[in-house]
C-alpha cells in the first residue's frame, strides 16, 4: 500500500489529539493508545474513502470515536473501570504542575455519560465546531449542544464549583501543596 | 458527592466564569497528552504500513514500551513490534 506523504503526514498530525481524545474517552491509556492503533489501521484500509481536501483529522476522530462505540458495548465493565494507568503516565510527564487538579478532573470526566463526555472534549477541547462535533458523532448539532450543557454542569456539580475560591488556581495550589508534590 | 455542594443547586446554568474554569482545565488536560507527541509505536506503524519489512531499524520496540510503560509488560506491543514475521498488521483492522 503507498499513502501520498501528505495523507501519512496528516495522520501522524493527528496522532496528537486522537490520543487525547481516546484518554479522554477511555480513561486508560494503555487502551487509548490500542484505539488509536485500531484507528490508524482502520483509516489506512479505508484510505481511499477518504477525500483529498476534507478535514482528515476531523474523519480519524469519526473513526475512533465508532470503534470505542462499539468495544464500549462489548466491555462496558473494563471500560468504567479507570485504575492509575492515567495516574501513572502524567508521573512520567515533566512538566506537570497540576498533577492532582488533572486527576480531580478526570475522575470527574470519568463519571460522565459517554455521549456528554464525547461531546464536551470534542468542542471543547479538540476544536471542533457543533456542526463537526455533530457530524462525528452522528447526530443534529442541537443535540450536541445540549450534551455539553449537561455535561458542563454535571462537570460542576461534581467538581463542586461554587466560586472562586472553591476552583481555579487558588484551589489547585492548595491541593497540590496538601499533596506535598507542588511546584511552581 | 451530590449533597456536599448545597450552595449551588441551581438549574443547570452556569455562569460564564464557571464555564471559563471549566473549560480551561479541560483544555489543559486534554493539551498534556497533545504535548506528548507522537509516540514511537505510531510512527513505526505508519512507517510498517506504507513499507513491509523496510524499516525495522527504525522500529525501536524497546523505546516504545519504556515510554508507554513504566515498569509493565505490554502485550500489546507485538501487535506492532512483530520482530520477525511482521506478516500483515493491517490484518487487525481489516474486517
Amino acid at each position: 500500500m503507498t499513502m501520498r506523504p501528505s495523507v501519512r503526514e496528516a495522520m501522524l498530525g493527528a496522532v496528537p489529539s486522537l490520543r487525547a481524545f481516546a484518554i479522554s474517552l477511555c480513561g486508560n491509556v494503555d487502551r487509548a493508545d490500542d484505539l488509536v492503533q485500531e484507528t490508524l489501521l482502520r483509516a489506512m484500509a479505508n484510505i481511499t474513502s477518504f477525500q483529498p481536501g476534507t478535514n482528515m483529522s476531523a474523519w480519524l476522530f469519526t473513526i475512533l470515536r465508532n470503534l470505542f462505540r462499539s468495544e464500549y458495548r462489548k466491555r462496558r465493565r473494563e471500560v468504567e473501570d479507570t485504575d492509575g494507568t492515567y495516574a501513572e503516565s502524567l508521573k512520567s510527564h515533566p512538566e506537570q504542575h497540576s498533577r492532582v487538579e488533572f486527576e480531580e478532573f478526570r475522575a470527574a470526566l470519568a463519571k460522565l455519560p459517554p455521549d456528554q463526555r464525547e461531546a464536551l472534549i470534542l468542542v471543547g477541547a479538540s476544536g471542533f465546531s457543533y456542526e463537526e462535533a455533530a457530524a462525528i458523532c452522528d447526530c443534529a448539532v442541537g443535540t450536541i449542544k445540549s450534551r455539553v450543557n449537561r455535561a458542563r454542569t454535571r462537570l460542576s456539580e461534581l467538581l463542586s464549583i461554587d466560586g472562586a475560591d472553591d476552583f481555579g488556581p487558588d484551589h489547585t495550589t492548595r491541593a497540590i501543596l496538601s499533596a506535598g508534590g507542588g511546584r511552581s | 458527592m451530590h449533597t456536599d455542594s448545597p450552595t449551588r443547586r441551581t438549574a443547570g446554568r452556569l455562569s460564564r466564569e464557571d464555564q471559563r474554569r471549566l473549560g480551561d482545565i479541560l483544555q489543559r488536560v486534554y493539551d498534556d497528552v497533545v504535548h506528548q507527541g507522537v509516540p514511537d509505536r505510531f510512527r513505526a506503524l505508519l512507517n510498517e504500513l506504507e513499507e513491509p519489512g523496510k524499516n525495522e531499524q527504525h522500529s525501536a520496540p524497546s523505546r516504545a514500551e519504556a515510554h508507554m510503560a513504566p515498569g509493565g509488560e505490554k502485550p500489546e506491543s507485538d501487535q506492532v513490534f512483530e520482530p520477525e514475521g511482521a506478516s500483515d498488521p493491517r490484518s487487525k483492522g481489516q474486517h
